[in-house]
């Protein structure tokens, strides 16, 4: 079974999901938790470690333009989020600021191919990858259990899919990014990552209440 | 006494309940209260009163006074009235010696006339040292309950909220406006304190049959829960209103935050107690206490029962009790003249003795005290005054229908005017804040058709489907003054503020002493100030200020009304407490190895990897020095400033010059605010023209960070800023032999000494990971800072150890990296400065630029500097015989004045000597200059100044 210490990348948390039992499927170069043994229900709450999965962000004054021009579909308002044909989503976080994230199935070589190109000058590349963790929440019960963590109202009637929110989530600044899965609520979080142990507690902790638990990316996927 | 059903509408017959009060064993059920259970079972003492330990028991039955208080558990000052019993559940007194029922303490009542109010303003003080006797004394004696520190955390949470409406109060009009907003398809939240909706009509007798009110009830219930875009929350009380309509909500153990456009305040009156002698003895309650009891609980209050009141409501009382198998002896109505009532009229029908225009003189107590035996009335003469022919009625129950307040904190918390107007006897809310209405009773609307009218008037305004809102104030047309409710005693106990045990003469005495304003007396009193924070003693001690000041009642305010409206735990205020903590990427391998982790700021830092840390930190500092070491130094902060402008950003941001910072070199940054003080240092590495990668202090990057933001956003260099702090994991590598490890790991780029001298800079592979290597050298050894991904950054550590194992490679902590840097003399940010050091005084000249046009503390380090130094930071050693050495801050004295202080002091483990950093006077500084210290217990030390660095003075470690 593929371990995450066979890959020099890993997530930040993969001793958290061990400890919970976790499977781990091969990435290019990480290993993702897959499914657990007492898996959470995704359609009704569940929380799935994505940080293995690609991502890259482009900050500066031409980095949305610059993008724009390498095939990526850059949303018009910021704080709102394009889903590409490829699967991977576009998050536009400010006129300066442009977030990547790829597909969940891995299979989008959008970030690849953005991280081998040369920005031009007003166009700063970031590693998302190292700097943020990256976790989904799914379910139901999604919104009521981030009502408890978190100020914004994120309810679907309020909180159209692909919105962005930049807040402070569990008492830790964090970019939510709605993104439903089939017709299944779905939201990213995606914070610094040196509090992702932290952040992992907090939101199971929340979740406890709706018997919200860790889902692998299987479970995801399923949901379409 | 139990009631057979259908009285007591919230308990379960069918589920029984054991509980022990005061290590007796008690029944009850499932509904009840402890109060109510233990009323059931004819217990009424519940408590000792705060200053003269008087008996004390059920009150308002509502939770609106602090007669109830018990301890429960582990937990002091919960309110019996309002607690549901649990099976098992452990219930004790409070503040008593000996026992509840016999305590020792209550001789303190002996002794009033000597407590008179503010008495501890003047006690206590003199002689001088008389306080060292009473303090023991006192701390023994005062407070309420009993806190237990070995308590175990609760679970508490929080929870956002969102409404269109918020409709606070659960009553016939709350009940309406709530539905009346929800046929606008608006999102509404109805807040009820009560486990059931419709509030004073489930205990209130409006009507002679005693069935109307349940039916409006009923009817008003089901079409709530009908509706679908009403969300109901009981058992939950709005304990404030704050800006721009934001409610907390305590419900159990959590505080639900309710953000709504518009608020509806619909929280109805409190029934307020008339004042006179021994007016709070157990048996003595309100009306709505009493009806409660029966209706809620299904307990019989009492045998033989007095309803004092004046209006129809005491009337309702009187029924109640009647039908409850009560003997009702009379009905003492303080009305001058009897009113049209048709409850009043069945009152007489049934028999009952009304003495009409009396008053309350005085209640008995029944021999060896605790509760009421008889009440002494007469007639009312005057405001207070009651004539000389008094009527004695025994009874068991004292039921007080006599007055009533709006129940209107939140009003008031939203800066709404909330005063007393003679026509309506009691306060009225006189204008709200925007985005909020009142209806029903709390707006002076006291009958119920008509205040569920308004309740309709408010939801459909608040809404939006109407621009008519409901007006305040609404004062009665025509309705006589309501008689004076308090009945002065010469001989006193005649209680307006249960909770601080004050009296009439108390307030009185206040007034006399010159606090002639309801804020000044409050504040000498106490008034008020009381766990009921006034709910059931305002509006009679506001009545007793005025007349005593010859002030005003008309128009007249209480004292500022402030959240909370009830007691909140700090539990509810705390929640989950969530503190973002911060582990590095190698932090389990240092749990692994054995360290001991310390907190720095948000982060977890190894302080050092063994249990013995004196020699576990000798034996650290040594194998650096000797071999080579791995510190983990990834909490220290690091940005990256790339673009065209990145140079001239860092120049105008620090005290050094960069402009001409060669690629692939380091150079110091220190950073000083707009006075000149340090406030932050690190090193700028320069990777290309335009991109510079900076690192700042563990405690100062946030800061660094956002300073720089701010200041671009004023300069608007072309420059970005990125916090690379999380992204970049960063581990050191020190000691004569890290080259040799790092050599076998990184093959891509040259580690010689020439072609990677200090203080130079690399791109490259290190174990197959991308890094950014440091020559830099804070610990004074030859070594490299490493900065990689964080999420490759445990398997390079791993590397690391790996490869620096046949050369003794160990890993070592913070308290090792103090003493090392120590040694070399590099000082440490906040330690060896302060708020107000300047780079002169700290040694660091030489980080100043004298060329560059500007930077952040230029004019101002200028301008100290021709005030000339006060103060110096230097070198010194102490000798080998100094004994206990002294610690940081201990002070540098000399002919008896302070001239400086210790920074940083340790026994030097590769010196074996002591060794420290201090401020001495400027003329103290020279090497050789001998200073004292004045160490622990008064000792003076003589220390002597030395250069720095103390170790390696050529710099010839770390240039290897």
């Amino acid at each position: 079974m593929a371990q995450p210490t066979d890959h020099l990348r890993r997530s930040f948390i993969y001793r958290q999901l061990s400890a919970a039992g976790a499977e781990f499927l091969d990435l290019a170069d990480a290993a993702i938790a897959s499914k657990f043994p007492n898996e959470g229900d995704a359609t009704k709450l569940g929380l799935a470690d994505l940080s293995p999965l690609p991502r890259t962000g482009f900050k500066g004054p031409q980095a949305l333009t610059w993008l724009a021009g390498h095939d990526v579909a850059v949303p018009q308002i910021n704080n709102t989020a394009n889903l590409q044909s490829d699967g991977s989503l576009v998050v536009r976080l400010a006129d300066t600021e442009g977030l990547v994230l790829s597909d969940l199935k891995s299979q989008s070589d959008t970030v690849a191919r953005l991280e081998t190109l040369t920005p031009t000058s007003g166009c700063y590349p970031v590693p998302r990858d190292d700097t943020y963790f990256w976790f989904l929440l799914s379910g139901v019960h999604a919104p009521d259990c981030l009502l408890k963590i978190c100020g914004v109202d994120v309810r679907p009637h309020k909180f159209p899919n692909h919105t962005v929110a930049q807040t402070s989530i569990a008492r830790l600044g964090t970019v939510a990014i709605r993104d439903d899965r089939g017709s299944t609520l779905a939201y990213h979080l995606i914070a610094d990552s040196t509090s992702a142990g932290y952040f992992w507690d907090a939101a199971l902790d929340a979740m406890a209440e709706f018997d919200g638990r860790p889902i692998g990316l299987n479970s995801i996927l399923a949901l379409g | 006494m139990r009631l057979a059903a259908p009285f007591g509408s919230l308990i379960d017959r069918n589920a029984p309940v054991s509980f022990t009060f005061e290590g007796r064993s008690y029944a009850g059920f499932v509904g009840d209260t402890v109060a109510s259970a233990l009323a059931a079972n004819n217990t009424w003492l519940i408590s000792r009163s705060f200053k003269y330990h008087r008996p004390r028991g059920i009150l308002t039955m509502s939770g609106d006074d602090g007669n109830t208080m018990v301890q429960v558990g582990q937990e002091p000052n919960v309110l019996a009235d309002t607690l549901p019993i649990r099976e098992g559940l452990t219930v004790m007194g409070q503040h008593y010696t000996g026992s509840l029922a016999a305590d020792r303490d209550r001789w303190v009542e002996m002794f009033s006339k000597f407590l008179p109010v503010g008495f501890y303003y003047r006690a206590f003080f003199k002689p001088k040292g008389v306080w060292n006797l009473w303090e023991k004394f006192v701390r023994s004696k005062a407070g309420l309950g009993r806190v237990d520190i070995s308590t175990h955390h609760g679970y508490y949470d929080k929870a956002y909220a969102f409404a269109d409406v918020a409709v606070i109060g659960g009553g016939v009009a709350g009940m309406a406006a709530a539905l009346e907003a929800a046929k606008a398809d608006v999102e509404v939240v109805l807040v009820e304190r009560q486990p059931i909706l419709g509030g004073s009509l489930n205990y209130t007798r409006i009507d002679v049959a005693g069935t109307k009110g349940m039916a409006l009830v009923q009817d008003l219930t089901d079409q709530l829960r009908a509706a679908k875009n009403i969300t109901i929350m009981t058992d939950a009380t709005c304990t404030g209103w704050f800006a721009d309509n934001f409610l907390p909500i305590i419900t159990g153990n959590r505080m639900v935050k309710l953000r709504a456009a518009e608020v509806i305040v619909a929280t109805g009156v409190i029934e307020q107690p008339a004042v006179f002698r021994n007016n709070d003895l157990p048996g003595i309650m309100l009306g709505s206490a009493a009806q409660r009891l029966i209706k809620l609980y299904g307990v019989r209050p009492g045998q033989r029962a007095v309803v004092a009141c004046y209006g129809g409501t005491g009337y309702g009382v009187a029924l109640d009790l009647l039908d409850a198998g009560v003997n009702v002896a009379a009905v003492v109505d303080f009305s001058k003249a009897p009113t049209d009532n048709p409850r009043r009229h069945a009152v007489k029908d049934a028999g009952i003795e009304i003495l009409q225009g009396y008053g309350l003189r005085e209640a008995i107590a029944r021999k060896g005290g605790g509760h009421i035996a008889s009440v002494i009335a007469a007639p009312i003469t005057g405001d207070g005054n009651l004539a000389d022919t008094p009527r004695t009625i025994e009874c068991d129950l004292l039921c007080m229908s006599t007055g009533w307040m709006p129940a209107a904190s939140l009003v008031a918390h939203a800066a709404g005017e909330v005063s007393y107007s003679e026509r309506s006897s009691t306060f009225v809310v006189r204008s709200v804040a925007d985005n909020m209405q009142v209806a029903g009773a709390v707006n002076g609307e006291w009958v119920v058709d008509s205040a569920i009218k308004e309740g309709h008037q408010a939801g459909a305004a608040a809404s939006g489907q109407t621009a008519n809102r409901v007006a305040s104030p609404r004062l009665p047309d025509d309705r006589p003054a309501q008689p004076w409710t308090i009945f002065p005693h010469e001989k006193g106990k005649d209680f307006v503020d249960f909770d601080e045990d004050l009296t009439v003469a108390d307030l009185r005495n206040a007034v006399a002493e010159g606090f002639d304003d309801i804020e000044l007396v409050k504040r000498f009193s106490t008034v008020v100030m009381g766990p009921s924070q006034g709910r059931v003693s305002a509006l009679n001690a506001l009545r007793l200020v005025q007349s005593h000041a010859g002030k005003a009642l008309e128009g007249a305010r209480g004292s500022t009304n402030r959240p909370p409206v009830t007691p909140e735990k700090f539990g509810h205020l705390s929640g989950r407490g969530f503190e973002p903590l911060r582990l590095t990427a190698m932090h389990d391998r240092h749990v692994e190895a054995g360290a001991e982790m310390m907190l720095a700021g948000a982060w977890l830092r190894p302080a050092y990897y063994g249990t013995d840390s004196e020699s576990v930190i000798h034996n650290e500092v040594m194998n650096v020095r000797e071999n080579v070491g791995l510190i983990d130094v990834s909490t220290l902060g690091g940005l990256d400033i790339r673009g065209p402008d990145a140079a001239e950003f860092l120049d105008r941001v620090y005290t050094f010059s960069y402009a001409r910072q060669k690629v692939g070199r380091a150079r110091y940054v220190l950073m000083c605010d707009q006075s000149g003080a340090i406030t932050d240092d690190g090193v700028a590495c320069r990777f290309s023209d335009e991109n510079f990668y900076v690192t700042a202090t563990t405690g100062g990057s946030d800061a660094v960070y956002r300073t720089m933001l701010f200041w671009n956003a004023q300069w608007r260099l072309n420059v970005d800023i990125t916090n690379m702090t999380g992204g970049l994991a960063a581990m050191n590598i020190a000691g004569p032999r890290s080259r040799d490890v790092l050599e076998k790991l990184c093959t891509d780029v040259s580690l010689s000494a020439a072609e990677f001298p200090y203080m130079g800079v690399r791109i490259a592979r290190v174990a197959n990971i991308p890094a950014r290597l440091l020559r830099v050298g804070f610990v004074g050894e030859l070594g490299y800072e490493i900065h990689a991904p964080s999420s490759m950054s445990e398997a390079l550590w791993d590397a690391l150890m790996a490869a620096g194992a046949e050369f003794g490679i160990k890993p070592f902590g913070v308290e090792a990296q103090r003493i090392l840097r120590l040694e070399k003399g590099h000082i440490i940010i906040s330690q060896d400065t302060d708020g107000l050091t300047h780079p002169h005084e700290a040694g660091m000249a030489w980080a100043i630029s004298r060329r560059k046009p500007f930077f952040f503390g230029r004019r101002a380090i200028e301008a100290q500097m021709k005030r000339g130094l006060t103060r110096k930071l230097v070198g010194f050693t102490l000798p080998e015989s100094s004994g206990l050495l002294p610690e940081e801050s201990h002070l540098v004295i000399r002919n008896g004045e302070i001239t400086g202080r210790i920074t940083s002091i340790v026994h030097s483990p590769t010196l074996n000597k002591p060794i420290g950093l201090a401020f001495v006077a400027p003329d103290q500084a020279e090497p050789e200059n001998i200073f004292s210290i004045k160490g622990h217990d008064g000792r003076m030390i003589e220390a002597r100044v030395v250069p720095t660095p103390f170790y390696d003075p050529e710099n010839k470690r770390q240039e290897l």
